[in-house]
């Protein structure tokens, strides 16, 4: 008994502070904002990794696991994860993380989101009727969902309601005075043609005024025809394009195939923490700018 | 890391492995028999060309139009390779991987029209066990139950055109709960382990390799935190090479020393 005892005093310094929210985020990026906004107050599991594209992951059984235990959910929204979210959702059978549950929380519910389609017609790819859910990639976007999510955070642990507040005003505080650097050192970039391999960075390329002439896939989700393929290089050459954006998680194929035939520099970006060897969001913004202006050159 | 390892977790994706060897075992006994060992990737390419289809023609709202172009589609490509069975005997192999060729990049260009059904074609060839729940189980079971009834009434005629009918079902269903790599594992590997018994041997043994092969590749998901599908994969291949040259070594009995795959069934 006694050593049962000493055991699991010895255990004690490993588990995070007594009481903790337990946190599933769906993306790396909400993990990361959750770390920022509530430190070590929240155990945070990320289903994703930056290397994986997020619309469809692998059944493992940690997720159920995870899932089932978790107080609070993070995720995208915006039907980015409807190819396996219902499903886990549904096999964890979780009431505190269901959708409407107050563990529940999208951060597509709290920015205003871009491409929304006029009219929701299949003909057109695959198009997410709610509009397009890379919505983290401008920075102003990840400032309004942290407010968000860290009222949310005050309203599942009350106790700690003033933790939450002070870590958000230092996160926010700190997350401007990044901004006005990232945008002050990425002025070159302003009214640049980019072609893109998969339509990922409206935000990105709105927030710095990167103007999109062409994606390398026809439609989203439809590989690339030879036709298609033949006008992107022809628009390219015409612009005088000088780079051709992809995810780390995305095939670099077409980007590189597009590079080989003309001016174009095919340039990896991280596109969430993680990617390209980024430990936080602050990482992510500076690595992205960092690639986009040394492709400029 | 082993917090998966709990029974409502693996406890849905073990009986749906279970129900799926109740029917792949014997029907993968015939498959090899036959030499016809990619029909499984074929029939499951031309269901969800059918799926395809049915998006195609905004079917997309009913799940029960979906299965029915899904089992319509399967069905009708049995039809086709019964036909070619015996038209073209020594060249079915050839055919069955023409068609799931064929099939394949039919889908891709049906999908350059209607990409959204790109996402079910996806669910539909990778099913995922571990998502699978209790009523899909028992539905799927329900429906290899009225199978493997199907297949004793016709055992006795011999029937040719029932044997690719009753395994386009089969694999229809089946593959919408696992996937396709463990529809051909469950299929192909214990019968490959199991070829050299006699029907009332190979069969219970492939079914307890199988299950323990399922068995074996949930837990170890669980304790590495792998994704279960590939994992059940790699575990039954793991069981059923030992087990597969073990039985080799031993001398034929008379009874068992009839040429190989040769059952009252038999083309």
């Amino acid at each position: 008994m006694k050593r049962i005892v000493l055991a699991l005093a010895l255990l004690l310094p490993a588990l995070p502070v007594h009481g903790a929210l337990r946190v599933f985020a769906c993306e790396p990026e909400w993990a990361a904002l959750i770390r920022e906004l509530a430190g070590d107050r929240a155990e945070v599991f990320s289903a994703t990794t930056a290397q994986q594209d997020p619309h469809r992951i692998e059944a493992r059984p940690s997720l159920i696991a995870q899932l089932r235990r978790a107080d609070l959910l993070v995720c995208t929204g915006a039907e980015l994860e409807a190819g396996w979210l219902p499903m886990l959702l549904r096999r964890a059978n979780n009431a505190k993380v269901q959708i409407g549950a107050a563990g529940h929380f999208e951060a597509a519910a709290h920015v205003e989101l871009l491409e929304k389609p006029a009219r929701a017609d299949r003909a057109d790819g695959d198009v997410h009727a709610a509009g397009n859910p890379h919505l983290h990639l401008d920075p102003r976007n990840i400032a309004r969902v942290a407010r968000a999510l860290s009222a949310r955070l005050a309203e599942l642990d009350a106790a700690n309601a003033a933790t939450y507040q002070a870590r958000h005003d230092d996160f926010q505080q700190r997350w401007r005075q990044a901004i006005e650097r990232w945008e002050a050192s990425a002025a070159p970039l302003r009214g640049v043609p980019v072609v893109v391999a998969h339509r990922s960075w409206p935000y990105l390329l709105r927030w710095l005024g990167l103007e999109e002439v062409a994606a390398l896939e026809p439609k989203p989700g439809v590989p690339p025809n030879s036709g298609h393929l033949a006008e992107v290089l022809a628009l390219a050459q015409a612009r005088r394009v000088p780079m051709a954006l992809y995810a780390a998680y995305q095939d670099p194929r077409p980007a590189r195939w597009l590079a080989e035939r003309s001016e174009v520099t095919a340039v990896e970006l991280p596109f969430t923490v993680g990617g390209g060897g980024s430990a936080d969001l602050f990482e992510l913004f500076e690595l992205t700018v960092t690639r986009l202006l040394e492709a400029r050159r | 890391m082993s917090a998966g390892l709990e029974w409502s977790i693996i406890g849905p994706a073990f009986l749906a492995g279970l129900v799926v060897l109740a029917t792949h075992v014997p029907l993968g006994r015939e498959v090899l028999a036959r030499g016809i060992v990619f029909i499984d990737l074929a029939i499951a390419q031309i269901a969800a060309l059918g799926v395809i289809a049915a998006y195609g023609l905004g079917l997309e709202d009913s799940p029960w139009a979906i299965q029915a172009a899904a089992a319509g589609a399967a069905l009708l490509g049995a039809l086709l390779m019964t036909w070619t069975e015996r038209r073209w005997p020594q060249l079915q192999e050839a055919l069955i991987g023409t068609a799931f060729v064929l099939a394949a990049s039919g889908g891709l260009l049906l999908l350059a029209g209607s990409p959204h059904g790109g996402e079910h074609l996806k669910d539909l060839l990778a099913g995922q066990i571990l998502w699978v729940s209790y009523a899909e189980v028992g539905a799927v079971a329900l429906v290899s139950a009225l199978l493997l009834a199907a297949r004793a009434y016709l055992a006795r005629r011999a029937s040719r055109a029932g044997f690719y009918l009753i395994f386009a079902v089969a694999v229809t269903a089946s593959v919408q709960l696992v996937g396709v790599y463990l529809v051909f594992a469950s299929l192909i590997v214990p019968a490959l382990a199991c070829r050299g018994l006699d029907t009332a041997r190979a069969l219970p043994l492939g079914f307890a390799l199988g299950a323990l092969g399922y068995g074996l590749g949930l837990l170890v998901s669980a304790w590495r935190d792998l994704p279960s599908g590939p994992v059940i994969v790699w575990t039954l291949a793991a069981l059923a090479l030992p087990c597969g040259l073990a039985l080799r070594r031993r001398p034929l009995s008379p009874r068992r020393a009839r040429p190989q795959g040769v059952d009252a069934r038999g083309p």
